[in-house]
């Protein structure tokens, strides 16, 4: 096969297998937990059985003597060898005025423990099985205080309070937009429609638990980090801070992730534990979380309760948006906790509507559970959510087709580009072009004869649309690229930002393969190195169209370079030089070098370019979903019968993994929507779901027929490449979409409006009592 | 310690070991096949299925010495003279996978029902894959490359229909 061939095979837009695959399938993976070092111990966590408790006493004397024991470390250790919490920086203010507040979030708890299973102590030892007797053995003696878990009861008079900075347990709170405006149009409005809504908390749960291996290297004395991370510089930078280390000193180091979905991005507490126990003890030292730790103490994800209420004009064109949000932030308050529910999630609510006047009010609480972070979509689920009910509401209110509805307050595109109610520019998007084509590949007119089939049958049939957009990029739009071109015959692109199963490997290759004309063996991408690249890592569907874009600018970067280069070595005027796969030539002559034989021609047996790119904006990716689901009467539960969904991502340059993130993130909404709930008992504070067992994740039958369709002809305008960010829109989408279906067929069963009253997971359970017209107490009670 | 005779992936293993020791940690520890992997402690998430002769088993929940005699084949034993197995082709070709945690796992208990039943239905898939989690996948694409594998494996065993 010709280069020409492969780079038409294996470039963007084709369809390729993943480099990173055989590896993969062959487990010869290199996963965190797949490192051992000589001399290795282990280390377990001793947690709290507490959700809230003053620690009186940590006695781990017995601990230390048994044999094997190499360390057992305590919060009060911590403080006294000077470790700081993890430094956090909330930009938004209590209620009263006062600084954004929370209780200090440290490696170990200390004087307290605010959730059940927060680390008390560390024990490290030279097998896992002696750590884990050994944390037995130590003795903490515990004051029980009352215990708060939602965010409606923290924030009643009297609760407990997690710290005394917030004796209201409010960590900080926001509102947007034009109150008075909003309250003049929701006065003259012809119909006002309002929803209640508890966007459940979720354990984000990929299936490779944490993991953290730290090392002081002989050779340097610096600190070594292997973990399992979506983020390495931020994992280097909370280290550092905590410990009191400079940047130098520490390498973090991250081969693959078994899944990420933003509950690894940045470090943990725990993580810092591990890194001291290290530095302290000269020994590598491993702890690999087991499952129940990360239901325990991985952060968690959504968690917010909300009133939503829409005024419209007797058309149905939405006058204003009022938003009232109480968002259950865990026992710290972290940036990312916060902002998520607080700024993130406000940037979207209006969604592909246009809707000018908006009044949000938002309020982080602090509780006795884990800490809230990153979960896939992170705030643009629960606020499109929370307006795509709303939508429906509307619809149903106004007896009007809930697409019709919809396709009254699009934005159109010659309103591009759109400012939104928050100050959001959408650079493009067609709107009422990808509800069509929804409308058409889901069969909309044809449902009232599935209904009709379905009930023939005694099962109730529903269908449900959303129309929504979302924001990608994490708001860090600058990416850098080096290149290295090796004499072997290998391209080595260097980013900073960090696969974890994505597949963002194949597609950065074929970017280079479009610029090289090389085969795609040719290329090796390599991340998770902070002593080779430093950067944001991979959050927020941004590698693509920022990493993506450095990808091309800095290959072509190499060839510019090569062309000088080549010109030296063929005695030529760089002018003259033509580049064409893999091979330098001299315009109009036999005369040429080869690209990776020049590359050996150098000194420093290399060709090297950096190149970096910034998008202009966020990407804008936006789409139509339409799900159809069956109902059994009898038992209530949801069968997903039908799945159709139009995206427009922009430009795809990887077909068969951007189908896979839809789907697959599809199926995590989907997830949400109908099984997946972390509990925790209301009055002990216990976690209740803290297994497989507890926690219902999708399995293989829940659904597969998905209709999933893409429109690339509007290529987003802020980055080189044209590309919107993937990896959440399925998920922003399916979770809406799946409640509406259901919503529509308990709404037709009889159930009218009420059926609005329903919360999530709608489980047969939920779903039978609703029929039995039991709704359970509001959100808000 | 009692001493345990087993096979795996053909290699004839021959040690002492702690009697509480789980085949998994054997795998994993002492034999350096980190492919099969540890995803849960409650024997829910499948990640670490293997074969025992021609029966998937969740080897976090069995003891090394329930192994012993038999033969155990971990995702390494899939490959054959460098040549992938048409499962690991399949779920290759099929994007199967996403981050390949779940993966050797899935495929394991996928050998395991192709053993038992060359050309099983979808449903029976599906029913096979039950005991197996994929965070990443949605499932979709590893039905299918479990549907794509038994048609190439039947073929060539010349049953194709």
């Amino acid at each position: 096969m010709s280069a020409a061939v492969q780079a038409s095979r294996f470039g963007s837009g084709q369809t390729v297998r993943r480099i990173e695959d055989p590896a993969l399938v062959a487990g010869q993976g290199r996963f965190t937990d797949d490192l051992s070092r000589p001399g290795q111990a282990h280390l377990v966590f001793l947690r709290s059985p507490y959700a809230h408790a003053r620690i009186v006493s940590v006695d781990a004397g017995a601990a230390r003597e048994m044999p094997g024991v190499l360390a057992v470390i305590t919060g009060a250790d911590l403080v006294q060898a000077g470790v700081k919490p993890i430094a956090v920086s909330i930009p938004f203010p209590r209620p009263d005025g006062t600084p954004a507040a929370t209780a200090p979030r440290r490696a170990l708890a200390h004087e307290a423990v605010r959730f059940v299973g927060e680390a008390v102590a560390a024990v490290i030892a030279e097998s896992r099985e002696i750590a884990t007797n050994a944390a037995e053995a130590v003795m903490v003696e515990y004051d029980e205080l009352p215990a708060v878990v939602d965010a409606i009861r923290a924030t009643a008079p009297g609760a407990t309070a997690l710290c005394p900075q917030a004796p209201d347990n409010i960590a900080a709170e926001m509102r947007h937009g034009d109150a008075k405006a909003t309250a003049e149009a929701f006065a003259r409005a012809a119909h006002v429609v309002s929803v209640e809504i508890h966007n459940q908390r979720l354990a984000p749960s990929p299936m490779e638990p944490r993991v953290v291996l730290a090392e002081v290297e002989a050779s340097s004395g610096r600190l070594l980090v292997h973990i399992s991370n979506q983020m390495p510089t931020a994992v280097r930078a909370t280290i550092c801070e905590t410990l009191g280390l400079a940047d130098e000193n520490v390498r973090v180091l991250v081969g693959d992730v078994g899944g990420g979905f933003g509950m690894k991005g940045g470090a943990h507490p725990e993580d810092i534990a591990v890194a001291y126990a290290a530095l302290t003890l000269k020994r590598p030292v491993k702890w690999c979380a087991q499952r129940i730790e990360e239901f325990l103490s991985a952060s968690h994800g959504r968690d917010l309760t909300s009133r939503g209420e829409l005024a419209l004009d007797a058309n149905g064109k939405v006058l204003a948006l009022r938003v009232r949000s109480l968002a259950n932030v865990g026992a710290y308050a972290t940036a990312t906790g916060v902002v998520i529910p607080l700024l993130v999630g406000p940037w979207v609510t209006t969604s592909v509507y246009d809707i000018a006047t908006i009044d949000l009010h938002l309020t982080a609480v602090m509780s006795n559970t884990s800490t809230v972070g990153a979960y896939r979509g992170a705030g643009r689920p629960e606020a499109i959510y929370i307006t795509e009910r709303l939508m429906d509401a509307a619809a149903r209110e106004l007896k009007l087709d809930p697409a019709e509805l919809r396709r009254r307050n699009l934005v159109r595109p010659e309103q591009m580009p759109y400012t939104n109610a928050m100050a959001q520019t959408y650079d493009s998007g067609q709107f009422e072009r990808m509800l069509d084509q929804g409308l058409a590949l889901s069969d909309w007119n044809g449902f009232a004869a599935r209904r009709a089939a379905s009930e023939q049958r005694g099962m109730l049939r529903g269908r449900g649309i959303s129309t929504f957009l979302e924001w990608t990029g994490g708001n860090a739009l600058t990416e850098q690229v080096t290149v290295n071109v090796l004499p072997e015959g290998i391209i080595e692109l260097t980013s900073a930002t960090q696969a974890m199963g994505q597949g963002i490997a194949t597609s950065y290759a074929q970017l280079a393969v479009d610029v090289f004309g090389v085969p795609s063996e040719s290329i090796r991408v390599l991340q998770g190195d902070t002593d080779r690249a430093n950067g944001f890592g991979s959050a927020g569907s941004r590698s693509l169209f920022t990493g993506g874009s450095a990808v091309q600018v800095a290959s072509e970067r190499t060839v510019e370079h090569a062309k000088e280069l080549a010109a030296e070595a063929l005695e030529a005027s760089a002018a003259d030089i033509e580049y064409r796969e893999g091979r330098f030539r001299v315009v109009g002559t036999d005369v040429g070098i080869g690209l990776f034989e020049l590359a050996g021609k150098q000194a420093d047996a290399r060709i090297r370019a950096d190149g970096s790119s910034t998008a202009g904006g966020p990407s804008w990716p936006n789409a139509c979903h339409v799900c159809e689901v069956e109902i059994d009467p009898a038992t209530g539960a949801v069968e997903i019968v039908a799945y159709a969904s139009v995206n427009d991502i922009g430009r795809v340059v990887s077909p068969v993994i951007v189908r896979g993130q839809i789907e697959g993130g599809a199926m995590q909404g989907i997830g949400q929507a109908l099984c997946e709930r972390v509990v925790y008992d209301p009055e002990s504070g216990q976690a209740l779901t803290a297994t497989f067992m507890d926690y219902a994740m999708p399995r293989a039958d829940m659904f597969r027929a998905f209709k999933t369709q893409f429109d690339t002809s509007v290529p987003c305008l802020t980055n080189a490449l044209g590309v919107k960010g993937v990896g959440e829109l399925g998920t922003i989408g399916a979770t809406p979409t799946v409640v509406s279906a259901v919503v529509d067929a308990l709404a037709s069963a009889g159930l009218g409006r009420d059926a609005e009253r329903v919360q999530m997971p709608l489980t047969a359970q939920t779903v039978w009592r609703a029929l039995q017209r039991d709704f359970g107490p509001s959100p808000f009670a | 310690m009692p001493s345990l005779h087993l096979h795996v992936n053909g290699r004839t293993i021959e040690t002492d070991i702690e009697p509480q020791t789980l085949l998994v940690d054997l795998l994993r520890g002492p034999l350096a096949l980190t492919g099969t992997h540890v995803g849960c402690d409650t024997a829910q998430c499948g990640c670490c299925t293997v074969l025992l002769d021609k029966e998937s088993v969740k080897s976090c929940s069995i003891l090394a010495l329930q192994a012993q005699g038999r033969s155990v084949t971990t995702v390494e034993g899939l490959s054959r003279d460098g040549k992938l197995h048409p499962l690991q082709e399949a779920f290759i070709e099929c994007h199967g996978l996403q981050c390949g945690f779940c993966t050797p796992g899935m495929m394991m208990a996928a050998a395991g029902l192709l053993a038992r039943n060359p050309r099983p239905t979808e449903a029976e898939i599906v029913d096979a894959l039950e005991g197996n989690l994929c965070r990443c996948t949605g499932y979709v694409n590893i039905v299918a490359a479990v549907q794509q594998a038994a048609r190439k494996m039947a073929g060539a065993q010349g049953v194709e229909k």
